[in-house]
């Protein structure tokens, strides 16, 4: 995996100038470590130059700004397993969307990045909703004309962004690649599941093929892929084991179809949906597969998911599998920040509440290797200050740090309220009549 | 725009001076209580709704949230014959009563959904059960939603669990003129008519914006612009007119019988007040422009639903007596959605008007509570003074004024139906489970029961064989 690191250059290359620390100090809230200090009634934290340098009871130093969490609830900021931020404005404006192309002219090899806007109006709203990192991955349609028309079933490689808002604001790429097996599977490979899992199965083995022979395969003299080369390439850091694959799989059955494909390549999984995970659950643990759900969605919505039910994240954390929770698939990239409702919910249905944080912070950065979930010496300083319990929806984010650096949580949306709060007859931009 | 005097329920406004009921045949019959032409067909498919309390129920000690704008501390709830019998400190429990222990427990009224479409858009989506819209035409004002409703759709059991009693079945927002929806009980029933609410009035959906024209101007039709959609609408209220004026001048003078014409009932029901328009409508000029084309054709407008924008235009709202059913915080999925604001549902309370919460959604449904939970904290933090007592009545009372049903239920008041949620703490609480969900009196889930947990016939053996779904 191709990690960058680009947050904070120019604020570090300023404050080198000035040979100072910038420093941070959040004292007095309730704080959740989601790390070996665990949760801790009141607590200080210390960000030094975009890290955390030490959590404490009591810390009895000066700091260049200083955050009054008494009262409050601080986390480690939240983490979307899943999103398209970056990619999608307006999801029915084609024009405003970057995340799908129909066809099968590439498949593993499409590449979002030179498309990522992160002046997106949905990057300010959901880093208001506690945000602070997110894996953006492309997608394929799978209804209307572009399921007819696209017969692959890789959707492309992926990065993770911070939400800062700022032109180099991308954390890692190929954070992994996204396959789509199970029922959109099918529907994408011609009408059956089984199908889906050939192509799957025929890539991996094509970029075996490729890697052991490259140099003949590039100067002609080799049969012809299925696959195009760039395509091969791509999956090359997937069948080293270095970046996971991440597969759609909702049945129970499918979900042990994957793990079974995932033992044969030695490839590293992630599953995808995982609704009826539950069934499986042992079977996900002991092949340490991880998996993002969508916690709320209890609604058998196909008879892939006939067993979906509303402890599907408590059974499988039970179950020593590793969770991650999206927002929910309703909304899914506009409001992925919802992650932390959809986690309260599963807390409501069995889920330990440590548990629930990490699904929406910790256990996502373990997952896709990415920095941030914790707050301990030497972590990432993306934290979130709460008005109260991050999982209850009436709690919000009053601080909200990236790189140790406060955010603004002004938002479209609250520039929008804020100008037709009272509306009335002579209201500059009521409507008059 | 003038105030329409009319609104809320039927109308029993007398249009002639000798009142003539329709019958299904045609014939002319005097009715007794001179009720105005029914051109609603409120006997057709009739309700054979028939749930009874099989024993009084005494709810004690309870925080009562009663949907009228008070929370009432340690208060006694008993329900008795299917209504709210009384509400106060110390009742006696009658004979053979059902005693709840509410310590600790929150009393709300059932929760009313008046944005579904369970049954028409059922689980599991398949291509076979996409029912919710007649998308062959922008006018199919003639289409009931009733007759797509597949009762064995599981998510109405999920929707209970999660404290919905009333739902309003709503047609798709292809069509300019959707259909009628239908209001229903959320009990298991073997036909539609098991579940229709008795004496609800029927809806009319109508659907603004982007959907009317992509569908029809996407297949070179009309409309394909808004000012097609509004041309379509006018269009038709124009020959609606005409329909409902010649089996009035029918009536009053004898002579040809006018043909039956079922998409003109429709349209004559709304404009003899019969039936309720519920607009699928975004963005606030489409609202404003909406009210004055009620305006034109004399008739009222109910609810604009998915109101994005109904911040906007909250005071027209208001001042035209039409409710806003809205989400607490979908966005973005159009450019009519795009304007989103958080507190789109207390700005628009604020402004006097009717505001609610709707779903759209078999998820969200399950989870009303924390989606009015959502909307009460962006009310506060835009600096209103919003109370659960305050937002308790978006998800009851005015989903029942919506529906024209407010004066049955949508409140815990003495003689209305008792449809009841008894709440394992704050319902505005994410942890907070609905514990015991009643209706009419009876008591139709029950957290700690498994025999009080309604499974659909879909959900026999349908993953294991021996057992239910779940």
């Amino acid at each position: 995996m191709k990690k960058i690191a680009v947050y904070c250059t120019l604020a570090l290359g300023l404050m080198a100038a000035a040979g100072q620390a910038n420093t941070v100090l959040i004292k007095g809230g309730k704080v959740h470590t989601l790390a070996g200090q665990g949760s801790l009634d009141s607590a200080d934290v210390l960000i030094v130059d975009g890290k955390v340098q030490q959590v404490a009871a009591s810390l009895d130093v000066s700091a260049d700004q200083v955050i009054n969490a008494q009262g409050k609830v601080v986390t480690p900021g939240v983490i979307a397993p899943i999103s398209e931020l970056g990619l999608v404005e307006i999801s029915a404006a084609s024009a405003t969307n970057d995340h799908m192309v129909t066809g099968d002219s590439i498949g593993s090899a499409f590449n979002p990045v030179p498309a990522y806007n992160p002046k997106s109006t949905l990057i300010p709203f959901n880093r208001a909703g506690g945000v602070t990192s997110a894996v953006v991955f492309p997608g394929i349609s799978t209804w209307d004309s572009g399921a007819v028309e696209a017969q692959r079933v890789f959707a492309g490689r992926s990065f993770a962004i911070k939400l800062s808002g700022k032109f180099d604001s991308f954390e890692a790429k190929d954070v992994a690649q996204k396959a789509y097996l199970g029922e959109p599977g099918s529907q994408l490979a011609g009408g059956s599941r089984a199908n889906a899992y050939a192509k799957v199965e025929n890539a991996l083995r094509e970029a075996q093929e490729y890697r052991d022979n490259r140099a003949a395969i590039r100067r002609g003299q080799w049969r012809d892929m299925d696959y195009r080369l760039a395509d091969l390439e791509a999956l090359q850091s997937v069948i080293k084991g270095q970046e996971p694959l991440m597969v759609t799989a909702d049945r129970a059955s499918d979900i042990l179809s994957v793990i079974e494909l995932g033992k044969a390549f030695r490839v590293k999984l992630v599953i995808l949906g995982a609704a009826e995970g539950w069934m499986v659950a042992d079977t996900l643990a002991q092949a340490r597969v991880p998996v993002v759900i969508d916690a709320i969605n209890n609604v058998p919505g196909s008879f892939s998911s006939l067993g979906a039910r509303l402890d599907n994240a408590a059974l499988l954390t039970k179950a020593g599998v590793k969770v991650a929770i999206s927002g929910p698939g309703y909304a899914s990239t506009h409001n992925v920040y919802l992650s932390r409702q959809s986690a309260g919910n599963a807390v409501a249905n069995g889920l330990p509440y440590e548990e629930a944080l990490k699904s929406i912070s910790s256990n996502v950065a373990e997952i896709f290797s990415l920095s941030g979930g914790t707050l301990e010496p030497g972590a990432v300083a993306d934290i979130v200050v709460w008005s109260g319990d991050p999982l209850e929806v009436t709690s919000y984010p009053e601080q909200v740090l990236i790189d140790g650096e406060r955010q603004s949580l002004t938002t479209r949306s609250t520039r929008l309220r804020d100008r037709h709060l009272k509306p009335t007859k002579g209201h500059d931009f009521g409507y008059k009549r | 725009m003038q105030l329409h005097s009319r609104f809320f329920g039927r109308s029993i406004a007398v249009l002639l001076s000798t009142s003539i009921l329709l019958s299904a045949c045609g014939e002319k019959r005097v009715d007794s209580e001179q009720r105005s032409l029914d051109f609603a067909r409120l006997d057709a498919f009739p309700s054979t709704y028939s749930l009874t309390q099989s024993r009084p129920v005494l709810i004690q000690g309870a925080t009562l949230l009663t949907g009228t704008g008070e929370q009432r501390e340690s208060a006694d709830l008993l329900l008795e014959n299917g209504k709210i019998k009384e509400i106060g400190k110390d009742l006696k429990a009658p004979a053979d009563a059902l005693v709840i222990d509410g310590k600790g427990k929150w009393v709300t009224p059932g929760i009313i959904d008046v944005h579904s479409h369970l049954g028409d858009y059922p689980a599991p989506e398949i291509e076979s059960t996409q029912d919710g819209n007649e998308m062959t035409s922008p006018n199919t004002a003639e289409v009931w939603s009733e007759h797509s409703v597949w009762t064995q759709d599981p998510q109405f059991p999920l929707a209970l669990a999660g404290g919905v009693t009333t739902l309003q079945i709503l047609p798709g927002s292809a069509n300019l003129f959707g259909g009628r929806s239908v209001t229903l009980k959320n009990v298991p029933g073997r036909s539609v008519q098991d579940m229709k609410f008795p004496g609800a009035p029927y809806g009319l959906k109508m659907a603004c914006g982007e959907n009317p024209k992509r569908v029809y101007g996407g297949k070179g039709n009309a409309p394909s612009t808004r000012m097609g959609n509004v041309a379509g609408y006018r269009s038709a209220w124009i020959q609606a007119s005409k329909y409902k004026q010649e089996w009035e001048e029918y009536v009053e003078n004898g002579g040809d019988e006018p043909e039956r014409d079922l998409q003109m009932e429709t349209l004559a029901g709304v404009l003899n007040g019969d039936i309720l328009v519920h607009n699928h409508c975004y963005r606030g000029e489409e609202m404003a422009v909406m009210m004055d084309i009620a305006d034109e054709f004399d008739f009222q407008i109910s609810t604009f639903h998915h109101a994005v924008e109904a911040y906007k235009v909250a005071d027209l709202l208001a001042e035209n007596n039409v409710c806003a059913a809205m989400w607490a915080d979908w966005w973005g999925f159009k450019h009519e959605a795009f304007d989103m604001t958080e507190a789109n549902i207390a700005i628009v309370d604020q402004a006097k008007a009717c505001a609610m919460i709707h779903s759209d959604s078999g998820v969200s449904a399950q989870h009303l509570n924390e989606e009015v939970a959502k909307a009460m904290t962006a009310g506060r933090r835009a600096g209103f003074d919003i109370q659960p007592k305050d937002a308790v009545v978006w998800m009851s009372l005015n989903p029942a004024k919506a529906l024209g049903i407010a004066d049955q239920t949508g409140s815990l008041e003495k003689g209305k139906m008792a449809d009841v949620v008894v709440w394992s703490g704050n319902p505005f609480s994410v942890y907070t489970h609905a514990d015991q969900v009643f209706i009419d009196g009876e008591l139709m889930f029950d957290r700690a029961d498994k025999n009080r947990q309604p499974r659909s016939d879909f959900e026999l053996g349908i993953l294991e064989a021996e057992g239910e779904r779940l």
